[in-house]
C-alpha cells in the first residue's frame, strides 16, 4: 500500500476524532471542567507514566481480540452489537473452569483450554442469533442485544450460586493465583493477551483478503443480493461470521480472567463492546489499521479510568467522545463518498 | 396450584395488571413513533438514546420545577432534539443509519451517566410529592380491574394514542405519503411527495412519543434516575414493532404482553417463587427473542428500509 493511500485513508478517522475530542472539549467547559487541563491529565495519565503505558497494553488485549470478530462480522454485513454479552459469557466460563484444571494440567495447557472455553462459550452465545438470521432473516440486532441482558443474568446468577467461590461474601470465583496467570512479555510487564490480541487481528485480515471464505465475507457484506446470484451460500457465510465474532469476544473475556482479573467477579461487565464498535469503525474495517488506533483507544480507557479515579472528570467522557468519533467519522465517510467499501445494509 | 391461586387472589392480580400497564406505556410510545419512523424506510436505533435522554431531563426538569408536566414537556423535547439530530445524519448527510443509531445511543448512555455523576455525584435524589396519576371515579374501585382505571395521564395518551396513529398511517394523506416514502421514495418524489420532510416529520413524531415515554419512566413511574435506565426498552420497542408488522392497531398486544413479563419479575419475587430472581429478571428478553423467532420470520420490510434516498 501506498503511502499516499494510506494517509487518504487515515484522513476521515483523523477528522472524525479531532471533532469528537473538540466536541468534547466543548462539553466540558459546560460542565465546568477546564478542557485544556483535563486533556493534559488523560494524556498524561494515560500516556506519560510507566503504569499507565503498561495497562493501556493490557488493556489492548481485549480490545483488539474483538475486533477481531468484529471485522469479520461487519464486513460480512452482519451486526453483532451483543459483543458485551458474549464476553461475558467466555469469561464465566473461564472462571468456572479454571478451578477444575488449575492443578492438573501444565501452564501452557490451562491457557489453551480456557481460551477454547472462552471461545465456545462466546460462539455459542452467539449461536441463536446466528440461526435466526441465517435461517428466518430475523434482525441480529435486536436479538444479540437481549442475548446480552440475558447474558447479564445468566453470569449474576452462576457466580452468586453454583461457581460461587466464597458464599457469604463478594460473589466470584475461586481466585486463580498469580503464578498460574498469563505471564508477561519477557522485559515488560505486560501479560501474553497482547501477542494474542496481535494474532488475532492479523488472522482475521488475512482471513478476509486471502482466503475463499474471505472473499465471501467481503462479497455478502458488499451486496448480498450479487452473492447470492454468485453462489455464495451465504446462510454459511451469516453463520460462520457470527460464531467467529462471538467466539473472539468470548476469548477476550476469558483472557481478561486469565491475565487480569484472576476470577470472575458479580457486577463486572466492562462493556468494551461500545469502544470496539466505534474503534473497528475508525479503523474502516482493516485488521491492521486497527492495531494503532486500538492502543489510542486503550489509552482513552485507561487515562479515563486513572482520571475519574483522581476524583475529576466520571469515567463515562471517554464513552461519550467515542460515541462521537463514531458518529464523525459516519459523517466524514459520507462526506468524501465514493472512497472504496461500502458496509452492505 | 398454590401459586395459581395466589396469583389470581384479588390484591396480587391488581397489583399484577397494573404493573403491566405501567411497564407497557413506554414501549407503547416509543413503538408507535418507531411504527412510523420504519413505515417511511428508516431504522432508528438511537430509539433507546431517545427514550433515555427523554428520561433524563424530564427528570432533570422536574426536580427543578416540581411540576411533572414541565417534566414531560422537557422529556419530549429532548426526544424532539435526538431526532432531529439523527434526522440530520441519516436524511440530509445520508449517514449510514445503523452506525449512526448506534452511535446516537452509545452518545446518550454515556452523556446522562456523565451528567448524572456530574450534577449528583453517587446520590440519587428523588422527584417526591408528584404524581399524574389519575383515578377515574367509580371504575377505580372495582375488584379485580379496578388498577386499570387507575393509572397515570400519560398511560392513557398512550392507549388514545394507538387507535389515532393506525387511522394517521392507514386512512390519512399524510400516512399514505409515510408509506409511499418508505416504499418507493423516487415514485413519491415524482407525484410530488417531499421525502425528506415526510422523513423528518416521522422522527419528530417519534421523538415526541419516545421523549414522552422516557420521561414517564423516570417521573410517573419511577421518581428518579439511574445510569441506562431505559434497559434497552429502545430495542424492545423496535421489535414490537416487527411483531405487530407495522401495523399500531397490534402494537398494543405486543406492549402488554412485555409488561405481563416485566411486571412478573416484580410478582413473582414477591410471591416467593423458589426461582433465582436472575431467571425472572431476563424474562422480558426471553419472550422478545422466542416471540420473534416465531412471529418474525421473514418479515416484509419496507422497499427502501434502511437506505438513504438520493434526489436524482
Amino acid at each position: 500500500m501506498g503511502a499516499e493511500k494510506i494517509v487518504r485513508a487515515a484522513a476521515g478517522p483523523v477528522i472524525a476524532i479531532s471533532v469528537a475530542v473538540s466536541l468534547g472539549g466543548i462539553l466540558l467547559l459546560i460542565i465546568g471542567f477546564n478542557p485544556f487541563r483535563t486533556y493534559y491529565e488523560l494524556f498524561s495519565l494515560g500516556m506519560g507514566t510507566y503504569l499507565g503505558v503498561t495497562e493501556s497494553l493490557k488493556r489492548m488485549a481485549p480490545l483488539l481480540i474483538m475486533s477481531a470478530g468484529l471485522i469479520i462480522a461487519f464486513r460480512s454485513g452482519i451486526w453483532n452489537i451483543g459483543g458485551n454479552g458474549q464476553f461475558l459469557i467466555g469469561a464465566v466460563l473461564a472462571g468456572g473452569i479454571a478451578p477444575l484444571l488449575m492443578d492438573r494440567l501444565p501452564l501452557f495447557l490451562f491457557f489453551a483450554v480456557l481460551g477454547c472455553a472462552g471461545f465456545i462459550g462466546g460462539a455459542a452465545w452467539v449461536t441463536i442469533p446466528a440461526v435466526l438470521k441465517a435461517k428466518y432473516e430475523i434482525n441480529e440486532i435486536i436479538v444479540t442485544l437481549m442475548m446480552d441482558f440475558i447474558a447479564i443474568y445468566l453470569t449474576a446468577y452462576l457466580v452468586r450460586y453454583p461457581l460461587n467461590a466464597q458464599p457469604g461474601l463478594f460473589p466470584q470465583t475461586v481466585l486463580i493465583p498469580i503464578e498460574k496467570r498469563l505471564p508477561n512479555i519477557p522485559l515488560t510487564e505486560v501479560h501474553i493477551g497482547l501477542i494474542v490480541g496481535l494474532i488475532a487481528v492479523v488472522f482475521a485480515h488475512y482471513l478476509i483478503k486471502i482466503t475463499t471464505l474471505g472473499y465471501e465475507i467481503r462479497f455478502s457484506g458488499e451486496s448480498r443480493k450479487a452473492a447470492l446470484y454468485a453462489g455464495v451460500n451465504i446462510r454459511k457465510v451469516v453463520v460462520i461470521a457470527m460464531l467467529l465474532s462471538g467466539g473472539f469476544a468470548g476469548l477476550a473475556g476469558a483472557n481478561d480472567v486469565m491475565g487480569i482479573k484472576g476470577a470472575f467477579q458479580a457486577e463486572w461487565n466492562p462493556g468494551y463492546a461500545y469502544s470496539v464498535i466505534p474503534l473497528v469503525f475508525l479503523s474502516r474495517l482493516n485488521g491492521i489499521a486497527v492495531i494503532p488506533l486500538a492502543y489510542f483507544f486503550s489509552f482513552l480507557s485507561i487515562g479515563g479510568e486513572f482520571m475519574s479515579r483522581a476524583a475529576e472528570v466520571p469515567v463515562f467522557f471517554v464513552q461519550v467522545i467515542e460515541a462521537l468519533m463514531l458518529i464523525f467519522f459516519g459523517v466524514s465517510e459520507q462526506i468524501r463518498k465514493r472512497g472504496g467499501f461500502s458496509w452492505g445494509s | 396450584m398454590g401459586i395459581l391461586r395466589l396469583l389470581f387472589s384479588e390484591p396480587f392480580f391488581v397489583v399484577l395488571l397494573g404493573g403491566t400497564l405501567t411497564a407497557s406505556t413506554p414501549i407503547i410510545l416509543a413503538a408507535a413513533g418507531e411504527d412510523f419512523v420504519e413505515s417511511g424506510g428508516v431504522l432508528n436505533l438511537g430509539l433507546e438514546g431517545m427514550l433515555l435522554l427523554g428520561s433524563f431531563c424530564a427528570f432533570i426538569a422536574a426536580l427543578l420545577t416540581e411540576n411533572i408536566y414541565l417534566g414531560l414537556l422537557a422529556g419530549m423535547a429532548a426526544g424532539v432534539i435526538v431526532g432531529l439530530v439523527f434526522g440530520y445524519l441519516v436524511i440530509s448527510l445520508k449517514v449510514n443509519q445503523i452506525v449512526a443509531g448506534l452511535g446516537i445511543e452509545i452518545f446518550v448512555v454515556g452523556l446522562t451517566s456523565l451528567l448524572h455523576r456530574v450534577l449528583f455525584g453517587n446520590t440519587f435524589p428523588v422527584v417526591s410529592e408528584i404524581t399524574s396519576k389519575t383515578a377515574v371515579p367509580f371504575f377505580s374501585s372495582l375488584p379485580y380491574v379496578s388498577s386499570i382505571f387507575n393509572q397515570h395521564l400519560v398511560t392513557y395518551i398512550s392507549w388514545a394514542l394507538l387507535p389515532i396513529a393506525w387511522w394517521v398511517l392507514y386512512r390519512t394523506n399524510f400516512g399514505l405519503n409515510v408509506r409511499a416514502v418508505g416504499e418507493n421514495p423516487a415514485a413519491a418524489d415524482a407525484h410530488g411527495v417531499n421525502v425528506y420532510r415526510t422523513r423528518y416529520i416521522a422522527l419528530i413524531f417519534e421523538g415526541v412519543l419516545a421523549g414522552l415515554g422516557g420521561a414517564f419512566l423516570s417521573i410517573c413511574d419511577l421518581a428518579f434516575f439511574v445510569f441506562h435506565m431505559t434497559q434497552g426498552r429502545g430495542f424492545i420497542a423496535i421489535a414490537i414493532v416487527m411483531l405487530a408488522k407495522r401495523n399500531p392497531a397490534n402494537l398494543f398486544y405486543w406492549a402488554f404482553l412485555f409488561g405481563i413479563c416485566h411486571s412478573l419479575t416484580f410478582g413473582l419475587q414477591i410471591l416467593g417463587l423458589d426461582v433465582p430472581r436472575e431467571f425472572i429478571l431476563m424474562l422480558p428478553y426471553v419472550a422478545v427473542i422466542v416471540l420473534l423467532c416465531f412471529l418474525a420470520r421473514n418479515t416484509r420490510l419496507p422497499g427502501a428500509f434502511c437506505t438513504p434516498y438520493e434526489r436524482e
